[in-house]
């Protein structure tokens, strides 16, 4: 019994027939290299995914924000009517009574894109709702973006340097903040195309293949047709194109890609209707056609070059076509901007070179929280220890000068300089940063683990070749060696520590900071319990429910997109902002007296007027926190609104020594309406969000100004009311 | 005019045109004409001009200027140039009425004095120098002291700039963490 059961599993291993299985599965250094890489790939593409799925479980499956609801009613148009219905669509829904040609003034990859996914779904034989699908496209394109970020981190550096790449990028906040599932915008498929173009235009640069070339040329049209952004790599390809003619790099694989790229790249751009024919028409584009026409010239003098064979001759031949090709490039450029044909940067794009310029000309840019420029908590809050990798890793990439570490430099600078413009752009800059940092750590740790495991192979070659050594380097290798070993293997765990600490850091940065809807509220309640507040929601859906088919609404445009998209009712304006003036008579209603601004939504034919008040709780970011901008955007276009008619001793005030004309303006008056009868009940703090809805039944036959108001109003009160006394 | 002297002339004045002769093929007579109309009545000085040549600047010169300009930047210098915040906030006592310096602009995260902004800026720079100066430790051709130096203040450097800067974003987001 004792001898038989002593025939255990470990007898079972040893026995020849699994040694030899055993053996057939031991795998060679480089498969095993393979099977590494391949295995942490796909966790970090599980992980960008799964990282950004916080609200969808604390909340739920749901759109975010103010622009992804356009999107998604976009898309919802486009899977219900289908595709030229899409490309033709005129909405009247908004902008009343101007509408919006929504086919020629969108970007339509993400929509599109999110199509695409929705039916290879439903060919599968999934029953999905296409709200899932826009919930989770953002993240699904974040973890192609590591897988992206790999290949290029690999072309630049090593596979090493592509695989710290993909791990930052894939938790990395700049990044996750507009890419949460729920974030159905632009962005969080654009940043995907553009490190797509990047990397095959250098991967292109590196090999002169032409298949790379077009590739390029392809990615490039994803991005035109996803983001607004693509201006950004249509002017950083010909700049880089430009530092590598200044610094010597001409070569033919550098002239096949750009003309292959940008030739085929504008001719793709053009068939995206909002785009049209800016490529050869707005100031923004010219460079990359001067950079076109400057290799065009380049390619001459080489081949002028090759045939003369006389140095001196060709010398001056070169000086006299230079001056030539740049005086006529500058003479063209006159010309074409003086004659109107080729039209100025556009307003959005020059604020990103002259900062001050939107803050003193242009308030509807300069008033968007976005736009604002960045503080050093904002770049420390988005990118922890990717801060000082950034500067280590262009060092390295220095040290190392090739035409893709030119690049991958050329891409962080630019884009670490605007994103100090605008808080919104440090979006632009993450992969740059990532990808230099993830250079920065792979060559550090390589240097490290050289020297832990320098030991043996000191010892061999000193034994070899015996006394030939010297004194200086190899004596002091063998002296301070174990020393520099365990120092090694200290700055091995230190490095460890620090990638922990940023993983931890982006982990509680995506869950506090990027995770939260904003059209549902959380705060803590008396009892430190979570409360939620659906107010908005709720609103919504009141209109839709309780409001004629035909009525028209007005608000600040900041709720516009949501009023159609959840509510169903038209809007005068929305968060598009393509008409200042008529966002301006938005904003001369809100700020005049109650009898001017009955005149002005008369002419509007509005019926409902919706204002978000926070007073009672102290949500900040209601329309009293934004009234200002509405008098500077209304001040802008009609002179009679002054802003400093609203302030006091120039300070903004809403108690009762405020301004008479902000006591008496209809933004204020609707805002406090019957705001006495809310504090006659009394609560624990903190309390919940009021939204006033007014609606003004508004009788045709009336001529008075005070019009007999039949003023609905109804109050959402979740919890207990904090009142101020 | 003797033909020697004229083409003399002629590379003085244009600087850094190259000596060959450019009369010997050429058949344009109003080139002829050119070459030794004016020469009747004006003689060209004797000048030592050279056209300034363009060198490219070195890799780590340019590195220098790069570390510099990312100073500015992540120290938030644009941030100061539109807001114009003051160098640094002041709170007041309530008790004693004394007024008290306030260095970390409370309650945002994108907002900033002008000195917080500096010190953070400098604490990231100082990080990147420590990772930079570890790499130049490991380079062979350096006497021992100069390499475990570099080790050293690299080590430091970077153990420094990692506490400072989590001790100001701990100070700057009273939340962080937790």
């Amino acid at each position: 019994m004792v001898a038989k059961t002593e025939k255990s599993a470990v007898d079972l291993l040893k026995s020849p027939g699994m040694t030899s299985l055993f053996k057939s599965l031991k795998l060679k250094t480089k498969q095993q290299e393979l099977l590494i890489r391949v295995t942490i790939l796909f966790l970090v593409y599980v992980l960008a995914f799964i990282t950004r799925l916080f609200s969808v479980l604390r909340y739920e499956s749901m759109i975010h924000e103010f622009d992804p609801y356009f999107n998604y009613r976009v898309t919802q148009f486009l899977t219900q009517k289908g595709f030229y219905e899409f490309w033709n669509w005129f909405d009247s829904e908004s902008w009343y009574p101007l509408g919006r040609i929504v086919g020629g003034t969108l970007f339509p990859g993400l929509m599109v894109t999110a199509y695409l996914i929705y039916r290879t779904l439903q060919f599968l034989r999934f029953a999905i709702h296409i709200r899932e699908v826009c919930v989770l496209t953002a993240p699904f394109f974040a973890s192609n973006t590591t897988l992206v970020a790999y290949f290029f981190g690999k072309e630049l550096w090593d596979s090493g340097a592509g695989l710290v790449a993909a791990v930052l990028i894939a938790i990395c906040p700049g990044y996750i903040s507009r890419s949460v599932a729920g974030s159905y915008d632009n962005e969080g498929v654009a940043i995907f195309a553009l490190l797509l173009t990047f990397y095959l235009f250098v991967k292109a640069v590196n090999t002169g293949s032409l298949a790379f070339a077009l590739a390029s040329a392809f990615g490039y049209f994803y991005m035109v047709s996803a983001w607004g952004g693509y201006v950004f790599i249509i002017n950083l390809i010909p700049l880089y194109v430009m530092v590598l003619l200044i610094t010597g790099r001409y070569s033919m694989r550098l002239y096949v890609a750009y003309n292959c790229t940008y030739i085929l790249g504008m001719l793709l751009a053009m068939q995206i209707r909002f785009v049209g024919f800016q490529h050869v028409q707005s100031g923004e584009h010219m460079a990359a056609m001067g950079v076109f026409f400057l290799m065009q010239v380049f390619y001459f003098l080489d081949w002028v070059k090759h045939l003369l064979n006389d140095p001196k001759l060709f010398h001056t031949f070169l000086r006299i076509t230079v001056t030539c090709a740049v005086g006529l490039g500058a003479i063209a450029l006159g010309v074409g901007t003086a004659s109107g044909y080729i039209s100025p940067w556009t307003g959005r794009f020059y604020s990103l070179l002259d900062p001050t310029y939107a803050k003193d000309h242009i308030p509807i840019i300069a008033s968007v929280s976005e736009h604002q420029p960045t503080a050093w908590s904002s770049f420390m809050f988005d990118f922890h220890i990717l801060l000082f990798l950034f500067p280590a890793g262009l060092y390295f990439c220095f040290k190392r000068l090739s035409d893709a570490t030119i690049f991958i430099v050329m891409y962080g600078l630019t884009s670490m300089y605007f994103a100090g413009v605008m808080v919104r752009l440090i979006l632009v800059a993450t992969p740059a940063v990532c990808l230099i940092s993830a250079i920065a750590v792979s060559a550090t740790i390589k240097n490290l683990t050289q020297l832990v495991r320098a030991k043996s192979k000191a010892s061999h070659s000193a034994s070899g070749k015996g006394t030939i050594s010297k004194a200086s380097s190899k004596g002091s290798l063998d002296q301070s060696l174990p020393f520099q070993r365990n120092g090694a293997i200290a700055l091995l765990l230190g490095a460890f520590f620090l990638l922990s600490r940023y993983a931890i850091h982006c982990t509680w940065v995506t869950s506090e900071a990027y995770s939260s809807p904003s059209i549902v509220l959380a705060a803590r309640g008396a009892h430190g319990n979570r409360v939620i507040f659906d107010d908005y929601r709720e609103a919504y859906f009141w209109l839709r429910q309780n409001t004629p088919p035909d009525a028209k609404v007005m608000s600040w445009w900041d709720y516009g997109y949501q009023i159609t998209a959840m509510g169903n009712r038209t809007v005068i304006v929305d968060n598009n902002t393509w008409n200042n003036t008529h966002i301006a008579t938005v904003g001369r209603a809100m700020s005049s007296y109650e009898d001017e601004a009955y005149d002005i939504m008369r002419s509007l034919d509005v019926d409902y007027v919706l204002v978000v008040f926070g007073g009672v709780t102290g949500y900040s970011s209601d329309d009293i926190n934004k009234f200002l901008w509405m008098v500077r955007i209304g001040g802008g276009v009609f002179p009679v609104i002054k802003e400093p008619d609203y302030l006091v001793n120039g300070e903004y005030r809403v108690d009762k020594g405020a301004a008479p004309k902000m006591l008496n303006c209809l933004m204020y008056k609707l805002s406090y309406y019957r705001f006495g009868e809310v504090t006659t009940e009394y609560g624990k703090p903190p309390g919940s969000q009021i939204l006033y809805l007014l609606g003004m039944g508004l009788s045709p036959a009336s001529t008075s100004a005070y019009i007999s108001m039949v003023v609905v109003k109804l109050i959402f009160i979740k919890n207990q009311i904090w009142t101020k006394s | 005019m003797p033909p020697k002297s004229e083409t003399h002339a002629a590379s003085a004045t244009t600087g850094g045109t190259t000596q060959f002769d450019p009369s010997s093929n050429s058949i344009d007579p109003i080139f002829h004409i050119l070459k030794v109309l004016p020469f009747f009545f004006l003689r060209p000085p004797r000048l030592r001009l050279k056209l300034p040549t363009f060198t490219l600047p070195s890799a780590m010169t340019v590195y220098s200027l790069i570390l510099l300009t990312y100073f500015m930047v992540v120290s938030g210098i644009v941030y100061d140039v539109i807001v114009e915040p003051p160098g640094i906030g002041s709170t007041q006592d309530r008790f004693t009425g004394a007024v008290r310096p306030v260095v970390f602009l409370p309650g945002r995260v994108n907002g900033q004095y002008i000195i917080e902004g500096l010190s953070s800026g400098f604490m990231f720079v100082l990080g990147g120098v420590g990772i930079v100066l570890l790499d130049l430790a490991l380079d062979k051709n350096r006497a021992k002291s100069v390499k475990v130096s570099f080790a050293s203040a690299g080590v430091a450097f970077v153990v420094i700039s990692y506490v400072m800067s989590m001790l100001f974003v701990r100070i700057k987001i009273p939340g962080y963490l937790r």
